[in-house]
């Protein structure tokens, strides 16, 4: 390292004025221009931010928005060399520090969390498709199915209520969001927790329905039958037509 | 060639060639890196479309602290999957104390830091086996100066022994800025390691400070002074910086026209060279 300790210590000194805005002691600044860079720097992170989470602007008003902007640029350490990356590593901070509490916005985490679950899935790695015909049948065939999603856990359902109401509905919700084939378009879906691990047996045992529907049936509490069969159809058979399962395989 | 930048909210645009229709494109590979989706088919069908370069913003090659190699990894896949041949970056920091800032600080012009820049240079482009073209950037203060800022760039990219991209409007706005003469600035210059030239547009913010905003048309003296510079130089291609303000399409690409009608008083037969 070529570099002096002096030489170090300036540098760092601008960096932790751009970030937190404390002035700091500079050698040989013109006066009133290293204001921009705290500007500058400041309208990127809260740029990215505000617009990774307009739900979440709206639901707390600008002043209390900007106090956790600024605590997080302050003490958070941005990590990505990908600025729209930064919306996870807010909702980490947040989360960790348990900012919703402290500021009793419960709904918070869960908020933050979906907001950019739907940049996620919009921008993750393709996933590989499984190979499936468009042409089966829903109890007797395997599903193939949209394996570009990703289900979320919530304790508050921001996804379905505004967060007024939200609040006052603690328990145990599940969101999938998933993207469209072709358009790349982000949808999502609330699904009950019944529901949920329905979706996600059938999908890891990757066996046709009517091999399994008497495991739902012990789960849901409910008799094997005809009532079990209808509603098995009619919840992949909606999946099917949303483009969350993408057809049938075929042997 | 004229070349445009790649944003996000021109991509269609320019996919559909409606009506821009540069000669090659750049992309910031830390906007695009990583992703799958409807951006990954976006760039698929750029750089199928059109010649890519790569403007890079989050080395730091300014920075105390060290290089981030698995970041730097990740880079040299990107520009090898999409045969970028011309990476360029900025001679400025973006990283300090573990935290990236997002936006470039001027790097305080002194020997020390030379070096250390130099060093850095060196390293990447052994990494990426492909050369690295510094950008001149805009700055609004020095920081604890003690040569002068183009003693500093000189130094680096003769000792790095890297190609440079030179950015007019950021001379432009230097001069302005820190009240030198523009064109002493790049007479001094290096010119033969110019790999290509960027052209932007500004905001002037108080009496005696313009910001490099990139969101607003090419002034006269910018058009003036690239004018004036390639008549120094063999030709190379320029790239028009535009990073927001996209609603006037036919005034960016009557940019992109007036950017190569100046090419063309200079340089006679076009060489396609990127
Ligand atoms: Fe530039």
């Amino acid at each position: 390292m070529s570099l002096r300790e002096e030489t170090i210590q300036i540098q760092e000194l601008l960096g932790e004025y751009c970030r937190t805005g404390e002035e700091q002691e500079l050698p040989g600044v013109t006066p009133g221009r290293i204001q921009h860079y705290r500007r500058l720097v400041w309208n990127v992170v809260s740029d990215t931010l505000a617009t990774a989470f307009p739900i979440t602007v709206a639901a707390l008003g600008e002043d209390s928005w900007e106090l956790l902007v600024d605590d997080f640029f302050a003490a958070g350490l941005p990590q990505t060399p990908q600025v729209w990356k930064l919306p996870f590593e807010f909702y980490r901070f947040h989360a960790d520090r348990e900012t919703g509490k402290r500021i009793r916005k419960r709904f918070l985490d869960d908020l933050l969390l979906f907001e950019w679950m739907e940049i996620e899935v919009h921008t993750m790695t393709d996933r590989p498709y499984p190979e499936f015909v468009a042409e089966g049948d829903l109890l007797h065939d395997r599903l193939a199915f949209n394996p570009e999603h990703e289900i979320v856990q919530l304790e508050y359902p921001v996804h379905t209520h505004p967060v007024s109401q939200a609040t006052e509905m603690k328990g145990e919700y599940y969101a999938l969001l998933y993207r469209l084939p072709g358009s790349g378009n982000v949808q999502f879906l609330a699904l009950s927790v019944l529901n949920t691990y329905i979706f996600t047996r059938l999908q890891e045992a990757d066996v046709p329905l009517n091999e399994i529907k008497g495991e739902f049936a012990r789960v849901a509490g409910i008799e094997s039958g005809r009532y079990l069969d209808d509603a098995l159809k009619k919840f992949f058979g909606d999946l099917l037509d949303r483009k969350l399962i993408l057809g049938f395989k075929r042997e | 060639m004229v070349g445009l930048g790649l944003r996000r909210d021109i991509a269609e645009e320019i996919l559909e060639s409606r009506t821009l229709t540069p000669d090659f494109l750049e992309f910031a590979p830390e906007n695009w890196m990583g992703m799958g989706g409807a951006w990954k088919r976006v760039m698929e069908q750029a750089v199928e479309k059109y010649p890519i370069t790569c403007h890079g913003l989050s080395l730091s090659l300014g920075s105390p602290e060290e290089l981030d190699w698995e970041f730097i990894r990740e880079l040299k896949d990107f520009l090898d999957e999409n045969q970028v041949k011309i990476f360029s970056e900025h001679l400025s920091y973006t990283k300090s104390r573990n935290a990236h800032l997002y936006d470039l600080l001027p790097i305080p012009f002194r020997s020390d830091a030379a070096d250390h820049v130099v060093e850095r240079i060196r390293k990447v482009q052994d990494y990426l086996e492909r050369p690295l073209a510094i950008e001149n950037v805009s700055y609004y203060t020095p920081v604890a100066a003690e040569m002068s800022e183009i003693e500093f760039v000189n130094q680096i990219v003769e000792r790095a022994d890297c190609r440079m991209l030179l950015d007019v409007n950021n001379v432009y706005v230097n001069a302005f800025n820190h009240q030198y003469d523009a064109k002493e600035f790049i007479s001094q210059l290096p010119l033969h390691r110019v790999e290509y030239i960027h052209m932007a547009g500004h905001e002037q913010v108080e009496p005696d400070l313009i910001i490099d905003t990139h969101g607003q048309p090419i002034i006269d003296p910018v058009y003036e002074l690239f004018d004036w510079t390639i008549g120094q130089m063999d030709p190379v291609p320029v790239l028009l910086e535009r990073d927001y303000n996209f609603e006037d399409t036919d005034q960016i690409q009557s940019e992109l026209v007036q950017i190569k009608g100046i090419m063309k008083k200079h340089w006679k037969v076009e060489h396609e060279s990127a």
